[in-house]
C-alpha cells in the first residue's frame, strides 16, 4: 500500500513575488508627486482667480495634494496590505488634477506619471484578508478610542473645508475638494486592509457609553477647529437636520425593512406645523406639537401597512407623499402658505440668546449646530435602543419574514405601526429645527426627489446601521455643497448610485 | 349635461394613453413580480425619441403619412434599447437579491432616465412642444368634440390590449410567458428560457410604451421630462385596479383612471388643482381594500 501524503496547500509569503512592481510604483508615485504640473507656466492673474494655481507650475513645491501624494508613495512602499486602497487613492487625486489641467487648457508632466504609479501600485495590490487584532484592557481601549475619535474631527474637518467655501475666491475649489477625498479614501481603505476599522468599531461596540460620549464630544468641538465659521455652521447644521431625519427613516426602512417612498412629507409637517406656530407658542413647544403632527400623520400612512406590504407598500407611502406635497403646494386651508411659503419665521430664542448669534467666540450659528448634534446624538439613541429592543427584534423578524413574525407571536400590526410613529416624529422634530433655522419654508423642499435623497443616504450608508445613515446624508448634503458646478448632474448621481450601490455593494458603505 | 359628456370623453382618451404604459406594469409585474418603476421613464424615453426623429431625422414639410410611422419606428426603438439595458444592466443581477434591492434600483433608473434627458436632451429643462399630427381637426359629435388625436388613442389603445391578450393567450411564447409566471424553475424544466422570456416580456412593455408616447404627444403636444413619472403612477394605479398581471385588466383600469381624473378634476373639491390627488387617493384605497384588482388574478399571465 502507498502511502497518500497530503501536502498543505502551498503558502506563499506576501513579498516573494511581484516585488518590483511595488518599489517601481512607489517610485513613480513619489516622482509624479514632486515633478512639475504644468508644462507651461500658467498665465498668471490677479490675486483671487489663478492664487491656488502655485501647487501646478512649481517643481519640488510638496505641500496640498503633492504632500499627500508623497504620503501615499511612501505607503505604497511600506505597507503592503494597504497597496490597492493607496492606488485608488493615487490614481483619484492626479485624474482629478490632469482633468482640472486640461480643462484649463494646459498640459501635466506630474499627473501622468502619478496616474501610472497608481495603476502599478493598483496592479500590485493584492486584496487579502485582514488581520485579526486583539481587542485590548480598558485603559488602552479608552486610548485608542479618544485617538480615533479626534483624527476623525480632524478627517471631517478637512474634508469640509477643502476647497475653501467659495468659488468666487478659489476656482479650483472643487478639484482640491476631490483630490482631498481621494486621499481620504485611501486612508480610510489602508486602515481597514489593517483591520484597524474592524477593531475600532468592536472597541466601539464594548465600550459603547465611553465611545458614544467621546463622538459627541468631539462633534460638539468642530467650531473650534479650522471649520468654525459661520458658513460652516450653518452647512453643519443643515447637514446635521438631515442626518436626523435620514436616522428616522433608517428606523422604518432598515430595521422594520418598510420601504417609505415618501418620507419627507413627516419633514415638511413638522416644518409647517412648527412655522404655523412660531408666532405664538415657544419654541420647543411647537417643535413638540410638529413631532405630535407628523407622528399623527405617520400612523395614518402606517395603517395601511396592516393590510399592504412589501412593494405595494413603497407605492401606498409613495401616494401619501405625493397626496402632501400636492396639498401643500396649493396651500391647503391657507396653512402652507402655497407658491409664496411661510416667510418670516422667527429664529429660535432662549434665555435671551437668539440661536444665529454668535455665542462669546463662537461662530454665528454654533447653537444650531449644536440643537442639531443633540438631535442626531438623540435619533441615534433612541435607533440604538431601540435595535436590542424586545420591539427591535420584532421588526428584525418582520424583516425577514413577516408571517413566520406573526406566526411566532409578534403582533406584527403593532411593531409596523409603532416603526411609522416613532420615524415619523423624528422627522417631525428635524422639520420644527428646520423651518425656525431656515426662516422660510416653503412646499418645494419636500418634493419627490427630497425623499429619494433621503432614501438613498440611508441605502448608501447602510440600511439598519447607526453610523450608515449619518455617513450616507453627510456625503449626500455635503457634496451639492462642494460641488456646485456639478449641480446639474446631482440627481442623476444619485440615481446611478442607487443602482451600483444595490449591484455591488447592497449592505451600504458601513456594513453591520 | 354637455360638460360631463365632454369630460368623460376627455378622460377616457387619457386613460388609453395611460393603458399602453399600464400594460407594460402589468406584463413585467406579473411575470417577474418586480413593479417597474422606470416603465413611466421608457415611456418618456420615447417620446424624446420621435420627437427627435421628428426634429432632426425628418426634413422639414414631410407628409404626415411618412412623418408619424417614423416617429413610431423611432419611439419604438429608443424605448426597446433603454428597456433592454436596463433589464440586463440593473435588474437581471439583482434576481435572488434582498427584497427591496430591485425595487430600489427601479427607483434609481428611473431617475437617472430622467436626468440624463433632462441634462443632456437639447432644450428638455423646460417643456418642449411635440409636432401634432392632423392639423388641429375635431370630430364632433353633438356637443362633444374630441381631437382626431383622441379618436386615434381610443381605437389603437384597446386594439393592441387586445392583440396583446391574444397572443399571450395562443402564441408559443404567450405560452411559456404564462409558464414562468407561474413557476420559473418548473418552466425551466420544461424546456423554457425565463431569461430569454423576461427579456422578451421588457420588449413587448417598451414596444407599447413607445407607440403610446408617440400618441400622448400628437395629442397633448407638449412633453417634458416629468411624464414618465407622472403617468408611470397612474398606469402603476391603473394596472393595480385592473388587477395586476391582467392584460384586459390593466387597460380596463387605466380607462377607470383616466375618468377619475377628469371627472374629479371637474366636479370633486378642489378642482383640477386636486385631480391627481384623487387618484392617489383611489390608488390607497384600492391597494388597501382591493389589492387583487377588478379581474382578480385568476386569469390572464399571472395564472
Amino acid at each position: 500500500m502507498t502511502q497518500v501524503t497530503t501536502r498543505p496547500p502551498e503558502v506563499r509569503p506576501v513579498s516573494d513575488r511581484r516585488t518590483w512592481r511595488p518599489v517601481a510604483g512607489a517610485v513613480v508615485v513619489l516622482a509624479g508627486a514632486l515633478l512639475p504640473w504644468a508644462s507651461v507656466v500658467l498665465p498668471a492673474g490677479a490675486y483671487p482667480d489663478l492664487a491656488t494655481l502655485q501647487f501646478f507650475d512649481a517643481p519640488y513645491l510638496v505641500t496640498g495634494f503633492r504632500l499627500h501624494l508623497v504620503l501615499l508613495g511612501l505607503a505604497a512602499a511600506l505597507l503592503p496590505r494597504a497597496r490597492r486602497s493607496v492606488g485608488i487613492g493615487v490614481l483619484i487625486i492626479a485624474l482629478v488634477h490632469t482633468g482640472f489641467l486640461i480643462g484649463y487648457g494646459a498640459l501635466s508632466i506630474g499627473g501622468p506619471v502619478a496616474l501610472v504609479g497608481g495603476a502599478l501600485v493598483v496592479w500590485s495590490g493584492r486584496a487579502l484578508p485582514a488581520p485579526e487584532l486583539k481587542l485590548p484592557g480598558r485603559a488602552v481601549a479608552w486610548l485608542a478610542l479618544l485617538a480615533a475619535f479626534a483624527a476623525l474631527l480632524w478627517l471631517v474637518t478637512q474634508t469640509l473645508t477643502a476647497g475653501g467655501q467659495s468659488r468666487a475666491t478659489n476656482s479650483y475649489g472643487a478639484a482640491e475638494f476631490l483630490a482631498f477625498c481621494g486621499f481620504g479614501l485611501a486612508l480610510i481603505g489602508s486602515l481597514s486592509a489593517y483591520g484597524i476599522l474592524t477593531w475600532l468599531a468592536a472597541l466601539t461596540e464594548r465600550h459603547r457609553l465611553f465611545a458614544f460620549t467621546v463622538m459627541l464630544a468631539c462633534a460638539l468641538m468642530l467650531p473650534l477647529t479650522e471649520a468654525g465659521t459661520g458658513y460652516w455652521m450653518t452647512v453643519a447644521a443643515t447637514i446635521g437636520i438631515y442626518a436626523a431625519t435620514a436616522t428616522g427613516l433608517n428606523i422604518v426602512v432598515g430595521l422594520a425593512g418598510l420601504l417609505d417612498l415618501g418620507y419627507v412629507a413627516f419633514l415638511g409637517l413638522g416644518a409647517f406645523t412648527a412655522a404655523n406656530l412660531a408666532h405664538t407658542l415657544p419654541f420647543p413647544l411647537a417643535a413638540l406639537a410638529g413631532a405630535a403632527a407628523a407622528g399623527v400623520f405617520g400612523v395614518v400612512v402606517g395603517a395601511p401597512t396592516l393590510r399592504v406590504r412589501g412593494d405595494y407598500l413603497a407605492i401606498v407611502t409613495l401616494a401619501f407623499g405625493e397626496i402632501f406635497f400636492r396639498a401643500a403646494q396649493n396651500n391647503i386651508g391657507g396653512l402652507t402658505g402655497g407658491a409664496n411659503s411661510i416667510p418670516g419665521i422667527p429664529q429660535i430664542t432662549m434665555f435671551g440668546q437668539d440661536f444665529n448669534e454668535p455665542l462669546g467666540a463662537l461662530p454665528a450659528g454654533f447653537l444650531y449646530y449644536v440643537v442639531a448634534v443633540l438631535m442626531v446624538a438623540g435619533a441615534v439613541a433612541v435607533l440604538l435602543n431601540l435595535k436590542s429592543s424586545r420591539m427591535g427584534r420584532a421588526w428584525r423578524a418582520i424583516k425577514e419574514d413577516e408571517d413566520v413574525a406573526r406566526a411566532m407571536g409578534v403582533r406584527t400590526g403593532r411593531a409596523k405601526i409603532l416603526a411609522f410613529l416613532v420615524g415619523a416624529m423624528l422627522a417631525g422634530l428635524a422639520g420644527a429645527v428646520f423651518a425656525h433655522k431656515m426662516g422660510t419654508v416653503g412646499y418645494e423642499s419636500f418634493d419627490f426627489s427630497e425623499s429619494v435623497t433621503l432614501l438613498a443616504a440611508v441605502v448608501l450608508g447602510g440600511m439598519g446601521t447607526v453610523p450608515g445613515a449619518i455617513v450616507g446624508a453627510s456625503l449626500l448634503f455635503v457634496l451639492p455643497e462642494k460641488l456646485r458646478e456639478f449641480s446639474d448632474y446631482r440627481l442623476m448621481l444619485f440615481g446611478l448610485a442607487l443602482i451600483l450601490i444595490m449591484r455591488f455593494r447592497p449592505q451600504g458603505l458601513v456594513s453591520s | 349635461m354637455a360638460t360631463l359628456s365632454q369630460q368623460i370623453v376627455n378622460g377616457l382618451v387619457q386613460g388609453a394613453l395611460i393603458g399602453l404604459i399600464a400594460l407594460g406594469y402589468t406584463m413585467v409585474y406579473g411575470i417577474v413580480q418586480l413593479i417597474n418603476f422606470a416603465h413611466g421613464e421608457v415611456f418618456m424615453v420615447g417620446a424624446f425619441g420621435a420627437h427627435f426623429a421628428f426634429l432632426y431625422l425628418l426634413p422639414e414639410g414631410v407628409s404626415w403619412y411618412v412623418a408619424l410611422p417614423v416617429m413610431v419606428v423611432a419611439a419604438v426603438a429608443a424605448s426597446v434599447a433603454v428597456s433592454v439595458a436596463m433589464e440586463r444592466l440593473a435588474y437581471r443581477p439583482l434576481r435572488g437579491s434582498h427584497k427591496l434591492a430591485p425595487l430600489i434600483t427601479a427607483l434609481g433608473v428611473s431617475i437617472l432616465l430622467q436626468e440624463v434627458v433632462r441634462v443632456f436632451y437639447p432644450h428638455a429643462t423646460s417643456p418642449l412642444p411635440f409636432p401634432r399630427a392632423f392639423a388641429n381637426g375635431h370630430l364632433v359629435m353633438g356637443t362633444v368634440s374630441v381631437l382626431w388625436t383622441g379618436v386615434l388613442a381610443l381605437a389603437v389603445a384597446p386594439l393592441l390590449a387586445w392583440a396583446l391578450h391574444l397572443y399571450v393567450e395562443r402564441s408559443r411564447l404567450g405560452r411559456a410567458m404564462r409558464a414562468t409566471a407561474q413557476d420559473p424553475d418548473t418552466a425551466r424544466l420544461m424546456g423554457i428560457n425565463p431569461d430569454r422570456v423576461m427579456l422578451a416580456t421588457f420588449v413587448i412593455g417598451a414596444v407599447l410604451a413607445g407607440i403610446g408616447a408617440v400618441l400622448y404627444g400628437i395629442h397633448y403636444t407638449q412633453i417634458d421630462t416629468m411624464i414618465g413619472f407622472q403617468n408611470g403612477i397612474f398606469a402603476f394605479t391603473a394596472a393595480v385596479l385592473g388587477g395586476i398581471g391582467n392584460i384586459r385588466g390593466a387597460m380596463l383600469g387605466a380607462l377607470c383612471i383616466g375618468l377619475v381624473k377628469s371627472l374629479a378634476g371637474q366636479y370633486a373639491w378642489g378642482g383640477a388643482q386636486y385631480d391627481y390627488v384623487w387618484v392617489f387617493v383611489l390608488l390607497i384605497l384600492v391597494l388597501m381594500f382591493r389589492p387583487q384588482g377588478f379581474l382578480g388574478r385568476s386569469e390572464g399571465v399571472r395564472a
